[in-house]
C-alpha cells in the first residue's frame, strides 16, 4: 500500500494535482499520430514535466520573502525577453513568439502573464488598501499592464495578449474594485468600439469577428476546426473511445490536436467521465487555494494567490469553452494539460509558487518571512 | 468583509463556468453523442462493396436461361495521376491492352474528389491479363482487382418479355461507381423474383485520413460484410419450347401462351418481337435505347398482357356454354343460317356467305357458323352473357402474376351505364356474341378460357415456379353432358371435314377455337388495308380425351386465326407429344 499521507497537508494536495494534470496530459498525447507507437508530443512533454519537477522542487525551498524581492526584477527580465524576441523572435505562424535561449526555445508572452501578478502584487501590497490610493492603483496596474501588451500585440499573438489582459484586469478589479471606475470603463469601451466598429473596420474584418463569434458559418475556415473539436468531443460518448483511439486526431481530422484541442482529443479517447476528471482537477487547483484566502493577512500574497488562481482559471476555462464552440477560437493551449515547454514551465511554477504559500503562510503571517 | 466577499464571489463566478463547461459536455457527450459518433465515422470510414452474383433463372429441365458471368476489372487504387500514368504504361509493357481510355480525363475526374476514388482501367480481362497482372505486379499495391457480374441471356430476345432484364440501381458504390452486379430486375421474373435472385452484397471497410488518402489503421477493427450469394430460381417454363414457338411466327408477331392445365404451370410464354435483354445487363448506349423505344414493331410491348383485342369467333365458346346452361337452347336446337340474318334493320353476315344450313351448337362451333350465334346471343340478352363472361374470368386481372396487365372490356352494366349512356342495342349484343364490338380481352384471359373448359370447370391458378403451390380454383358449374357437346364442338374445329382449325392437326386428339378480330382502324385508310390484316386467334387443349396443355396463340395481323395461328399449334403440340408423352411411355 502506498501511503498518501503526505496529502494531508494542502501544498502537497496543490502538487498532487498540479503533477496528476501534466502526467494525464502526457497519456492523452501517447497515441496522437496514426502508425506511430508513441508520439514524439508525449515523450518531450514527459521530459519537460521532469524539468517542471526540479523547478517545484525548487520554488518549495524558497521564502516567501524573496518572491517579493525579486518581483521587480522577474517582470523586467520579461518586458526585455518581449522586446528581445521582436528582434531576434523565431516566426511560427506569422507570428514572432518564439526566442532561442541555449538551445531551447521559449515564449516569453508565457513569462509575462505570472510576473505581471508578481510585480502588481508587490506594488499593491505596499501601497496598502486604503482606498485613496484607488487611482494610484489604476493607473499602475493599466500602465504595467499596457507595456507588454502592446508589445505582445507587435508580434502579433492575439490570443496571449488577450490572456494578459483578462488576468490583469482580474486582478486589477478585484483589489481596488470601485463601482464608478468600472462603469465608467464599460462606457468607455463600448463608445470607442461602436464607432470603431462602423468606420474603421473593412467587411472582410467584421466577418473575421463574426465568424469568431460564430464558427458554424464558416465551415471551411476556422469554423472547420471547432466543428471538428465538437464532433471529436462528442464522439467519445460517455467511456471514450479508449487511449490511442481517437481517429479525429490520428487521421488529421482535428488540427492542432496536441496544443490548442488537446482537450478534444482526451475528450474522444475517455469520454464524460475522463472530461469530468479533468473538470474536477482544474476545479480542486483553482478554487482550493481560493478559500485559503481569507486566512492570509499579507496583502502581496493575497494578489498572488489570487492572480495565480486567475492566471489558472481563464487559461483553463477559455481554452475548454473554445473547444467546445462556446468560445471564439485564439489559439490557447489548455494549461498544464497541453503540449508546450514554456506554457508548461511556468504553470508548474505557478503552481508551486501556490503551493509554497498555502504551506509558509502562517509563519509569513507571524514572522513576515 | 471585503477579501472574503472577494474569494467567495471569485468562486460563485468560477463554479458557473464550470457549471456551463459540465452542461456542454453532458449535451455533446451524452444527449448529442451518437450523432457525432456518426459523423466522426463518416469522416474516416469508406464502405466498399464487395458484389455478389445474383442467383441463376433456370428452365424446368434445369437449363440456364439467365445467370451470372464473372467478370475481373482492374482498377487502380489510391493514387496521385503520375502515379497512375507510370503504373499504366508498365500495364502496357506487359501487353495489357488498354485501348478506349481517356488518360488525362480519367485522373483529372477524380483530383478535385475529397475522396479518391478507385480508378477503373480495363473491364472484364481475360485469363491472360490476369495472370500477367498476379505474376508481375502482386508487390504492386495501388493495383486491384475486383470480380463483378454480367448477367447473360442465351436466348437473347426468345425470352425477352418473360424472363425479363436488368436495369441501373439507384445505389452508386462509393469506391468502384457502377457495378454491374449491382444492377436490378427491372420486368418480368427477373423483377418479380429479385429479392430472392439479388442475395447480398459484402462490404469492406476502410479508413482514410483527412486528405482522403487509405490508412492502414490497426487500432480500429470494422468488420467485413460478408457476401450471400443470390438464390437461384427454378421455373416451369420449357425454354426450347419457347424457342420453338418463337421461331414458328415466322415473320408475323404476336404472342402465345402454354400452360399445364392440371398443374397450372407455364410452359411457354412468348411475345414477339423481343429484343436482346443483354443489352441492359450494362448501361445501354442512347442510340441503342433510342433505336428499340422508336422502333414500329414495338418490342418492348408485350403482347401477352398489355394488348387487349375482340376475340373474335373464340368467344362463342363462352356464347355456347352459357346457352347451354340457361337453357335457351338444348344440343339439338337448330337455327337456320341462310348466310346472314336481319337484326333491325341492319343486314348481320354470316362468315360463309353460301350459308351454313340448319346448325346446332357443335356444329355452329366448328364451322364458327356467325349467324347460329347471333340468334343466340339475342335469345342470351347482354346481362347473361356478360354474367358468364365474367364466370370465365374476362375482364379481370389475372392475381399473383408478376406482369403488367391490360383488362380489356366485357360489356357489363356498368360499362354499358358509364360509356354507352345505358343504351345497348340488339345489333351490339349480336356483335358482341361473336366477339366483336365491346369486347376486348387479352391472351392470358383467353387462355383462362379454354383451360377452364379444358379442365371441366375447375382452374388451376397459373404459376411460374417450381415451388409455388398448387391452387386449384373451382370456378364453375358446367353440366356435364353440356361440357361433353362443347367440347365435341372443339375436336371437330381442328378435325371435321368443315372445321376451320384443320391447320393445327396432329392426331385427332386436338381440339379447339379459332378466331378473327377484325382490325377496324382509322389507320387502316392512311396505310392501306394489306398491313392492317384481321388478327389471327387459336386457342386449343391437347389431348383431348385427358386435357393435360392449353396453348393460346394471338397472330398481330395474321389474316385469320387458323391459317396463321394452326401451324403454330400444330409445332407446340408435335413438341409436346414427342417430349411429354411419348418419353412417359
Amino acid at each position: 500500500m502506498i501511503s498518501f499521507n503526505f496529502l494531508d497537508k494542502p501544498y502537497a494536495k496543490v502538487i498532487f494535482v498540479g503533477y496528476s494534470i501534466i502526467l494525464l496530459g502526457c497519456i492523452n498525447l501517447l497515441q496522437i499520430q496514426a502508425n506511430e507507437n508513441i508520439s514524439i508530443y508525449s515523450i518531450k512533454q514527459f521530459v519537460w514535466l521532469v524539468i517542471s519537477l526540479a523547478i517545484t522542487f525548487f520554488v518549495l525551498r524558497l521564502r516567501l520573502r524573496t518572491l517579493k524581492n525579486i518581483s521587480t526584477f522577474f517582470y523586467i527580465f520579461s518586458i526585455v525577453l518581449l522586446i528581445l524576441v521582436l528582434f531576434i523572435g523565431k516566426e511560427v505562424s506569422g507570428a514572432k513568439s518564439w526566442i532561442n535561449i541555449l538551445g531551447f526555445t521559449f515564449q516569453p508572452t508565457e513569462l509575462i502573464k505570472i510576473s505581471y501578478v508578481f510585480l502588481i502584487a508587490k506594488i499593491y501590497s505596499e501601497l496598502g488598501s486604503y482606498s485613496g490610493s484607488l487611482v494610484i492603483k489604476y493607473f499602475i496596474g493599466f500602465s504595467l499592464f499596457l507595456l507588454p501588451f502592446i508589445l505582445i500585440l507587435f508580434q502579433p499573438d492575439f490570443g496571449s495578449a488577450f490572456m494578459l489582459f483578462v488576468v490583469s484586469m482580474s486582478v486589477i478589479l478585484s483589489f481596488s474594485f470601485n463601482k464608478k471606475y468600472l462603469l465608467g470603463l464599460i462606457l468607455l469601451a463600448s463608445l470607442i468600439s461602436i464607432p470603431v466598429w462602423n468606420n474603421y473596420l473593412e467587411p472582410y474584418q467584421k466577418q473575421r469577428i463574426i465568424n469568431f463569434i460564430y464558427p458554424e458559418n464558416d465551415p471551411k475556415g476556422f469554423g472547420y476546426n471547432v466543428i471538428q473539436s465538437k464532433v471529436s468531443i462528442g464522439s467519445g460518448k460517455i467511456f471514450g473511445k479508449g487511449l490511442g483511439e481517437s481517429s479525429q486526431a490520428k487521421l488529421g481530422f482535428l488540427p492542432e490536436n496536441h496544443t490548442d484541442f488537446a482537450f478534444s482529443v482526451w475528450a474522444e479517447q475517455t469520454g464524460f467521465l475522463g472530461s469530468l476528471i479533468i473538470l474536477i482537477l482544474y476545479g480542486f487547483i483553482i478554487i482550493f487555494p481560493l478559500t485559503f484566502l481569507k486566512d492570509i493577512n499579507d496583502l502581496f500574497l493575497k494578489v498572488i494567490l489570487y492572480g495565480l488562481c486567475s492566471y489558472f482559471f481563464f487559461h483553463f476555462i477559455i481554452n475548454i469553452l473554445m473547444t467546445m464552440g462556446l468560445f471564439p477560437v485564439i489559439g490557447i493551449p489548455m494549461i498544464l494539460f497541453s503540449y508546450g515547454g514554456s506554457s508548461l514551465i511556468c504553470a508548474s511554477f505557478g503552481f508551486s509558487v501556490l503551493a509554497l504559500i498555502l504551506k509558509d503562510y502562517r509563519d509569513y503571517n507571524r514572522l513576515g518571512v | 468583509m471585503a477579501y472574503s466577499f472577494r474569494s467567495s464571489i471569485s468562486i460563485l463566478i468560477i463554479a458557473i463556468f464550470f457549471g456551463i463547461v459540465f452542461f456542454k459536455l453532458l449535451f455533446l457527450q451524452i444527449v448529442e453523442g451518437d450523432k457525432y459518433k456518426r459523423i466522426s465515422q463518416n469522416n474516416f470510414l469508406r464502405e466498399a462493396i464487395i458484389p455478389s452474383p445474383r442467383g441463376t433463372i433456370y428452365d424446368r429441365n434445369g437449363v440456364k436461361i439467365s445467370y451470372s458471368r464473372p467478370m475481373v476489372n482492374l482498377y487502380i487504387k489510391n493514387s496521385s495521376k503520375e502515379k497512375g500514368l507510370q503504373l499504366i504504361s508498365k500495364l502496357k509493357n506487359n501487353n495489357i491492352n488498354l485501348n478506349k481510355i481517356d488518360l488525362d480525363n480519367i485522373f483529372d475526374k477524380n483530383n478535385n474528389s475529397f475522396l479518391r476514388q478507385r480508378i477503373l482501367i480495363k473491364k472484364d480481362l481475360s485469363i491472360e491479363d490476369i495472370y500477367i497482372i498476379d505474376t508481375k505486379f502482386s508487390s504492386y499495391e495501388n493495383i486491384e482487382l475486383i470480380s463483378d457480374y454480367l448477367r447473360v441471356y442465351p436466348y437473347n430476345e426468345i425470352g425477352s418479355h418473360l424472363v425479363g432484364h436488368l436495369t441501373a440501381n439507384d445505389k452508386k458504390d462509393v469506391t468502384y461507381g457502377n457495378l454491374l452486379s449491382n444492377r436490378k430486375g427491372a420486368v418480368g421474373i427477373e423483377w418479380d423474383q429479385d429479392d430472392e435472385l439479388s442475395g447480398t452484397v459484402g462490404a469492406e471497410y476502410f479508413f482514410v485520413d483527412s486528405r482522403g488518402d487509405e490508412v492502414s489503421f490497426e487500432n480500429l477493427n470494422y468488420n467485413y460484410a460478408e457476401i450471400e450469394k443470390g438464390k437461384d430460381i427454378h421455373t416451369t417454363i420449357d425454354i426450347e419450347l419457347q424457342r420453338i414457338i418463337y421461331r414458328s411466327f415466322d415473320k408475323l408477331n404476336g404472342a402465345v401462351m402454354v400452360s399445364n392445365v392440371n398443374s397450372g404451370e407455364v410452359l411457354s410464354l412468348v411475345s414477339k418481337p423481343g429484343f436482346d435483354p443483354n443489352l441492359f445487363s450494362k448501361p445501354i448506349s442512347s442510340k441503342q435505347w433510342k433505336k428499340l423505344k422508336d422502333s414500329p414493331d414495338k418490342p418492348f410491348l408485350n403482347r401477352a398482357f398489355l394488348v387487349s383485342n375482340p376475340p373474335g369467333s373464340i368467344i362463342k365458346i363462352v356464347t355456347a356454354v352459357a346457352g347451354l346452361e340457361e337453357k335457351k337452347v338444348s344440343k339439338d336446337t337448330t337455327f337456320y343460317c341462310p348466310g346472314s340474318t336481319k337484326i333491325g334493320n341492319r343486314e348481320f353476315r354470316c362468315w360463309l356467305r353460301g350459308g351454313h344450313g340448319n346448325v346446332n351448337v357443335s356444329k355452329a362451333l366448328i364451322t364458327s357458323c356467325d349467324v347460329y350465334f347471333y340468334k343466340l346471343g339475342l335469345r342470351l340478352g347482354i346481362n347473361k352473357f356478360s354474367d358468364w363472361l365474367s364466370k370465365f374470368g374476362v375482364g379481370e386481372l389475372h392475381e399473383d402474376f408478376p406482369f403488367k396487365q391490360r383488362l380489356g372490356t366485357i360489356p357489363s352494366k356498368n360499362f354499358i351505364n358509364k360509356y354507352l349512356d345505358g343504351n345497348f342495342y340488339n345489333g351490339d349484343l349480336a356483335n358482341v356474341s361473336i366477339g366483336q364490338g365491346y369486347l376486348t380481352l387479352n391472351v392470358l384471359q383467353a387462355h383462362k378460357m379454354i383451360s377452364i373448359i379444358a379442365n371441366n370447370g375447375e382452374f388451376v391458378k397459373f404459376r411460374l415456379y417450381k415451388n409455388q403451390e398448387i391452387i386449384k380454383d373451382k370456378l364453375l358449374e358446367i353440366d356435364e353432358k353440356n361440357l361433353q357437346e362443347i367440347k365435341k364442338g372443339l375436336v371437330g374445329v381442328v378435325n371435321d371435314r368443315e372445321g376451320t382449325g384443320f391447320q393445327a392437326r396432329v392426331d385427332d386428339k386436338v381440339a379447339g377455337k379459332t378466331g378473327t378480330a377484325q382490325v377496324i382502324s382509322k389507320d387502316s385508310k392512311k396505310y392501306g388495308y394489306g398491313k392492317f390484316k384481321n388478327h389471327g386467334w387459336f386457342t386449343a387443349y391437347y389431348p383431348s380425351d385427358k386435357p393435360e396443355i392449353a396453348i393460346t396463340v394471338f397472330a398481330e395481323h395474321g389474316d385469320s386465326g387458323g391459317s396463321a395461328g394452326g401451324p403454330i399449334i400444330k409445332q407446340i403440340i408435335s413438341y409436346y407429344k414427342k417430349n411429354y408423352l411419348e418419353n412417359n411411355d
